[in-house]
């Protein structure tokens, strides 16, 4: 079980909820909430500056993602309004740059245990999974710049599309190529 | 509901789809029935997809086989969870699709070594048939490789080595082929050669790794095909049964079939139908259990048992897993398909098929790290960077070649699994020549991981296990040495069929699906010819 927090965020992070999926069926998220989610989703690709210039060039696959999690069962509408009003306490707290901080590396959440406050919540059911839709539909991108080099293109999953069927999906081999070369420079 | 058709076939993967097709097309009209004893579970659905990739789950694995329902006995645990899907389109819902043909030799097992058996029929005779199965399942291969004689090209070119397979392709161009104590011709040499491996894909594939649920079909599934037949307006007499596990085969002579009985596992009832041939095209597990189940006044021990030989000769690959380290990867080198480019056939040559022959490839997800997981732990870009370009590690790995023997068997133990099926039980053991020789195998892949540059921290043959089991009711050329004769009839029937794995007398050192497939290719010209 999550340990209760008391460190981060105020009554509305720390209020104790059951594990399982917020009940929500029937219930769909208005534009606004929409809106407010996306917001999470660009501090993704702002905190980790994991994306070529921001989260734009995903947001169609991304919108298509909160479809496909609010009108099939099990309905992820409640987790989705949860997750709005920690990402608001944590503003009201630590500032809009401050909040994402917090939220993204100092939550103090277990990633591996079942989540039993709302805080919890709005970590597992949706910033992890916001995450992992992000790495996947964005490819390694702007990863592998360090030593100047080549870089590894794609994570496990990337989806191309039409518009990107001509660039290749993974990085080929290169018989001049060494894995010794940026050690030797 | 129509209790009679001319064909019935027993389970809905690939040998169901690729049977039911050829016929079909030979004639519209042949009425055809599947009964597939797991549910229909969709693909290509949207919502699945991204819990698969948000959170890493498939929407089948309910269907594998649990510890409760499939055990085994004897000197090393047989692998049976995880590994087979129970559901409409059988595993081809998650498998790998490399499709490798086998080779001649393993036509000729017992001629070559005294060991295993032989088939009753050659590679020529299968040759044109694997063409077929290349162009159903869309196989992406390199025409250039010439590993095995063959007539016609590859419908579709290779995937590349990716840019991780490049130190691994140059360790194996420095290193000879070593030929091992009980292999043909020691002291020969020649180089270990580089190939790229053949996989499944249609052209429409555009992802580097969701093929266990793929989003688009760009993977063959044969659920697509069973979907296209049933939505085939041309196909009027074809259906599909799904919740509908058959528990027995009705005979009304020592010869004749008549029948099968399933059960409608939506409802509890039971139902018999009548059809003029009965496929068992439902894996080598559940081949041997179904025939012994269908026992009868005419077949005392089962059907096809009369010599006690059915769930007998179970075949395994055991899996070879070297794993090196490197203390950094400056290029960050990333297996970035989730799946292996990289193999080579040089020990799947006859000269080590006394000794067991090995498939050689780079392990399908190494070198990787999982970026997602590091940022959702906290870590920052900074130090994802660090551990990117940080250690780093290789596997690689092989599939051993395994010979049937007698004692090795698969069969029912009481009760039933969630599906209605008879819960299972493997036998399975391997002699001390046999781990001998794996450990020396391994010592080649060790070699290799050291040429590399790389430190080897983990060295293992893995347990055998169900995904690539064959044999357990294979053919030869009497009913005293096998279950089936060549044309995968049962002996001493006039209408019942194998169309399975668990015909296969040798199991090769690669992948058996496309063999599979071509040998159901094979079945439909025999059933077109009769």
């Amino acid at each position: 079980m999550n340990k209760e927090l008391t460190c981060v965020g105020g009554p509305v992070c720390n209020e104790k909820l059951s594990a399982g999926l917020i009940f929500a069926e029937g219930q769909n998220l208005t534009h606004q909430n929409k809106e407010a989610l996306w917001e999470i989703f660009e501090a993704i690709g702002r905190n980790w500056s994991n994306t070529i210039y921001n989260s734009n060039n995903q947001r169609s696959s991304w919108y298509e993602m909160l479809k496909a999690k609010t009108e099939n069962a099990p309905n992820y509408t409640g987790e989705y309004v949860n997750a709005i009003y920690v990402i608001n306490e944590l503003k009201a707290i630590y500032g809009i740059g401050g909040a994402y901080k917090k939220l993204f590396f100092e939550s103090g959440i277990d990633n591996s245990a079942p989540p039993t406050n709302r805080l919890a919540h709005c970590k597992i059911y949706v910033v992890n999974e916001f995450i992992r839709m992000q790495i996947t539909a964005g490819g390694f991108k702007s990863w592998g710049t360090k030593y100047g080099g080549e870089q590894a293109k794609n994570y496990h999953g990337f989806l191309g599309g039409t518009r990107y069927n001509r660039v290749s999906k993974v990085r080929a081999y290169d018989p001049d190529a060494t894995n010794l070369k940026a050690d030797q420079e | 509901m129509k209790n009679q058709f001319d064909y019935i076939i027993v389970g809905g993967g690939v040998a169901a789809a690729t049977v039911a097709k050829g016929l079909l097309e030979h004639k519209h009209d042949t009425s055809i029935l599947i009964l597939e004893a797991g549910p229909e579970i969709i693909a290509k659905d949207r919502r699945f997809w991204w819990d698969y990739i948000t959170k890493g789950e498939r929407p089948y694995t309910f269907t594998y086989d649990q510890k409760f329902e499939a055990d085994s006995t004897g000197n090393i645990d047989y692998q049976t969870e995880g590994v087979r899907v129970k559901a409409y389109g059988g595993s081809t819902m998650h498998w790998g699709a490399w499709s490798l043909r086998f080779r001649p030799e393993d036509f000729n097992l017992f001629t070559n070594t005294g060991e295993g058996a032989d088939w009753p029929i050659n590679y020529e005779e299968l040759e044109t048939y694997y063409n077929d199965a290349e162009a159903f399942l869309s196989v992406c291969g390199d025409d250039s490789a010439n590993w095995v004689p063959r007539s016609k090209p590859y419908p579709v070119p290779p995937f590349e080595w990716t840019a991780a397979d490049g130190e691994m392709i140059k360790a194996w161009e420095q290193l000879d082929v070593v030929y091992q104590d009980g292999d043909i011709n020691p002291g020969k040499s020649s180089k270990i050669k580089s190939g790229k491996m053949p996989v499944a894909r249609y052209r429409k594939c555009m992802t580097t790794g969701t093929c266990k649920y793929c989003p688009i079909g760009g993977r063959f599934n044969a659920q697509y095909v069973l979907d296209d037949l049933k939505n085939d307006t041309r196909f009027i007499n074809f259906e599909v049964r799904t919740n509908a596990p058959v528990h027995q085969v009705n005979t009304s002579s020592k010869s004749k079939i008549e029948s099968v009985t399933y059960t409608d596992n939506l409802n509890g009832k039971e139902h018999t139908i009548t059809g003029s041939t009965v496929i068992l095209a439902s894996g080598a597990y559940n081949v041997p259990k179904l025939l012994r189940a269908s026992k009868n006044e005419f077949w005392k021990d089962g059907i096809g048992n009369d010599h006690d030989l059915v769930g007998r000769f179970v075949v395994s690959h055991s899996m070879l897993n070297v794993v090196g380290k490197a203390q950094s990867n400056p290029n960050g080198w990333f297996q970035e398909y989730d799946f292996p480019t990289l193999m080579s056939h040089s020990y799947n040559t006859k000269e080590h098929q006394k000794k067991g022959k090995i498939f050689m490839f780079k392990n399908r997800t190494t070198p990787n790290v999982d970026i997602a997981q590091l940022m959702i732990d906290g870590k920052t870009r900074e130090e994802i960077d660090e551990i990117v370009y940080g250690e780093m590690t290789i596997n690689i790995q092989a599939f051993l070649e395994e010979k049937g023997k007698h004692g090795n068997r698969l069969e029912a133990r009481p009760g039933k699994d969630r599906f209605g099926l008879p819960q299972t039980t493997v036998h399975f053991s391997r002699t001390e020549k046999e781990m001998k020789n794996a450990n020396d195998r391994l010592k080649l892949l060790e070699q290799i991981i050291e040429k590399m540059g790389l430190e080897v921290i983990s060295s293992r043959v893995d347990k055998p296990g169900g995904h690539h089991t064959t044999g357990t009711a294979r053919m030869g050329t009497s009913p005293e040495n096998s279950v089936t004769d060549k044309f995968m009839k049962v002996h001493d029937t006039d209408n019942l069929y194998v169309c399975s794995n668990a015909a296969f007398p040798t199991g090769s050192a690669v992948n058996p699906t496309l063999t599979l497939t071509a040998m159901a290719f094979r079945l439909v010209n025999h059933f077109i010819n009769k």
